[in-house]
């Protein structure tokens, strides 16, 4: 029983020590900095400032209008990308020809890396050069300046994020929709039930969990939202597309007020568990709830 | 067997591993540099420095938060990195306090009276009267480009105020529906380097010789209602749309740096220093704005001797001569004087006049948040969502908790 015990800790040693380097002290020496002044570039040493960061941060209207932009970006995106991605996988699994075809060519945006999807998009909504304002042009509308005008700029940045990862979201769930088995489609036809009837009592029900997945890897990632944003607005105009991930980078990586920059972190990492805590538990308790059955 | 071949194989991976962590060998300079132009230029020239000391120069070209991010990072190690960076210029005051470069001074690297009197002056520490920790590489200089063909059709000369710019403009946009003057309003450094010499123009300063914003001040709000009388009859671009639409004729006027509009020896847009009064019988003021791209040699570099060889090397008359060819922008007063290349690049009369008169970002450690906590500022004025009041006097507010 001894030896066995060894020879568990053993295998699981290197896991555990990549686990505290690469995660525990990452994040403990984050927590650790915010509750200091730490400039980078300072020749005195880092002291202790107590909340001092974390109440400047809440403080800054700059920050809050930042948490709110992301808050409203990720509920919107996670919502439309989920809605879109169910309803083209539920579309394609009906297709009879050309499925193939389709599920390749749709996943293309997702393939693109960030920073090129918005340097593509920069050029597209180019007020003098970009297609989408020569095509609007032919039906005698716009030109519309999509990245500086406070009214359209967020929903700008909306729009190419739903481009970029609606993909995504049809991938999983398409790939969710094929392990519902089809007796059961079939027993609900002898049954006689109508599409609607079949899609809610039946699909929606054994696509949930991959439902869930999506919709917390969405959240998770809608949350870090910054290239689009960093290339496009730069944040603007007015504030009006900063986010979390950009507020951090500005002052903890470009102006190197780690302290600072810590403590906006940690508070964005609280924002993320607090959304994500409750598709996780679900999760958990789904698959726990499987493993008694 | 195959349990030697694996110890062989990982001893392998383990050696290449360590080889690679090494420190770089004694014969070979690495550049950290602003990408582009500039390392396609250092690229062009540097093979004769390389055959002269038998030594490899390697050139990194990064993006310009990415570089101020990556020489940052690396000052805190023993044995460096880069054994030179390039810097612009209003990142001198916070990297030099942080002691990022080496003393050129100590170094044997002499001040050159040839160099550009405002370039030179950005690489000393403190600014003008220090000791120098860096040499001008690059040096840009904000113009004023305008589309000639427009301001013929409007019977308008070059203007030389900001009032005539206005009239202009407000000409353009009324009887042509065209766009008057462009802005360049993105948030953050943009829109503050687009303003900046407009507020200068109305006799604006940033901080008082205490160090006190003065954003909130009479020329703020004067030189801020301008920049929204301008934006209300012109438009808000990024860059590209800037130079397509001033080149193309459907914009006439706009501020901008001399590569986007000038590549070699052909320009697409008319160009002229910065309007540099308020109104036509106001007092004129410095205003273009020098956007100098720096290069020392770094405290921690193991070759600090080559190294500053090389910044001599790069910065010399002869190498910037032939920098120019390569789209090099230069800082010397001998290059832009020499008749044979002022007979090919016509601008070079109009840059040296331009340096000669620029004006120089504050000097701080803090400019990044300034101009950080300006741009928001700025951007809320010209948005709508602030009054011109309330923009200037939280930039004002916002300002001074920084430089606390």
């Amino acid at each position: 029983m001894h030896s066995k015990r060894r020879f568990q800790w053993t295998m699981l040693a290197p896991v555990i020590l990549l686990l505290i380097g690469l995660t525990v002290f990452p994040v403990v020496y984050t927590i650790s900095n915010s509750f200091t002044d730490y400039y980078y570039l300072a020749s005195e040493a880092k002291q202790f400032v107590g909340l001092r960061n974390y109440i400047k941060a809440v403080q800054d209207e700059v920050f809050r209008k930042a948490v709110w932009n992301t808050l409203k970006f990720m509920l919107l995106a996670v919502t439309i990308e989920t809605a879109l991605g169910l309803a083209i996988a539920v579309l394609i699994e009906s297709l009879k020809k050309g499925a193939k075809l389709l599920r390749v060519s749709l996943l293309i945006p997702a393939l693109l890396p960030p920073v090129t999807v918005a340097l593509i998009w920069q050029m597209m909504l180019s007020n003098h050069n970009g297609i989408i304002n020569h095509m609007l042009a032919w039906f005698g509308a716009g030109p519309f300046n999509y990245l500086m005008d406070i009214r359209i700029a967020f929903n700008a940045i909306l729009f190419i994020d739903i481009w970029q990862w609606t993909p995504f979201a049809f991938l999983l769930l398409y790939a969710g929709l094929q392990a519902v088995p089809r007796s059961q489609y079939e027993a609900a036809k002898v049954d006689g039930a109508g599409k609607l009837r079949i899609f809610t009592h039946i699909t929606l029900p054994n696509i949930m969990p991959t439902l869930l997945l999506v919709i917390l890897l969405r959240t998770i990632d809608t949350f870090r939202l910054f290239d689009k944003v960093n290339i496009l607005t730069g944040g603007g105009p007015a504030n009006s597309t900063t986010t979390i991930t950009q507020y951090i980078y500005r002052h903890g990586v470009y102006n190197l007020q780690i302290g600072y920059g810590a403590a906006a972190s940690i508070i964005m990492v609280g924002l993320v568990l607090l959304f994500s805590v409750i598709y996780i538990k679900r999760s958990l308790g789904g698959s726990q709830n499987e493993m008694r059955h | 067997m195959r349990k030697r071949l694996a110890i062989t194989l990982s001893l392998m991976m383990a050696a290449s591993i360590v080889a690679g962590c090494q420190a770089k060998s004694e014969d070979k300079l690495v550049i950290a540099a602003r990408g582009g132009s500039h390392v396609t230029a250092m690229e062009a020239v540097k093979a004769e420095f390389e055959q002269k000391h038998n030594v490899k120069v390697e050139i990194i070209g990064l993006e310009s938060a990415d570089l101020k991010q990556k020489i940052s990072l690396d000052a805190k190690n023993k044995n460096g990195a880069y054994d030179l960076i390039m810097a612009d210029d209003p990142w001198m005051p916070e990297l030099s306090e942080a002691g990022i470069f080496a003393n050129l001074t100590e170094l044997g690297v002499e001040e050159d009276a040839d160099f550009e009197e405002s370039s030179l002056a950005l690489g000393k520490h403190p600014y003008q009267t220090g000791d120098l920790y860096a040499l001008p590489f690059s040096g840009n200089v904000q113009l004023f480009f305008y589309n000639k063909q427009l301001l013929d059709n409007y019977n308008a000369e070059v203007p030389q105020s900001w009032e005539e710019v206005l009239h202009i403009a407000n000409k353009a946009h009324e009887e042509d529906n065209l766009i008057g003057y462009v802005i360049r309003g993105q948030q953050g450094n943009p829109i503050v380097s687009d303003f900046l010499p407009i507020f200068w123009a109305y006799g604006g300063q940033v901080f008082d010789e205490q160090w006190n914003a003065q954003i909130d001040s009479e020329a703020g709000q004067q030189a801020l209602d301008t920049y929204i009388q301008l934006a209300a009859v012109g438009a808000n671009y990024e860059t590209t749309d800037i130079v397509s639409s001033v080149s193309e004729g459907r914009a006439t006027m706009a501020l901008g740096w001399p590569s986007w509009f000038i590549a070699g020896e052909t320009a697409s847009a008319d160009y002229a220093p910065i309007p540099s009064k308020a109104t036509a019988n106001g007092a004129a003021a410095s205003t273009g704005m020098i956007g100098n791209w720096m290069m020392g040699v770094t405290a921690n570099s193991q070759n600090k001797e080559l190294a500053a060889n090389f910044l001599t090397f790069i910065t010399s008359s002869d190498t910037q001569k032939k920098l120019v060819e390569h789209g090099g922008v230069p800082t010397r007063k001998s290059v832009y004087l020499d008749s044979e290349l002022a007979a090919k690049y016509k601008h070079f009369p109009i840059m040296l006049e331009a340096l000669q008169n620029s004006v120089a970002r504050p000097r701080t450690a803090k400019w990044s948040r300034v101009e950080e906590a300006l741009g928001v500022e700025l951007s809320a004025a010209i948005a709508g969502t602030k009054s011109i009041e309330a923009a200037l006097s939280d930039a004002n507010k916002a300002v001074n908790e920084i430089m606390q």
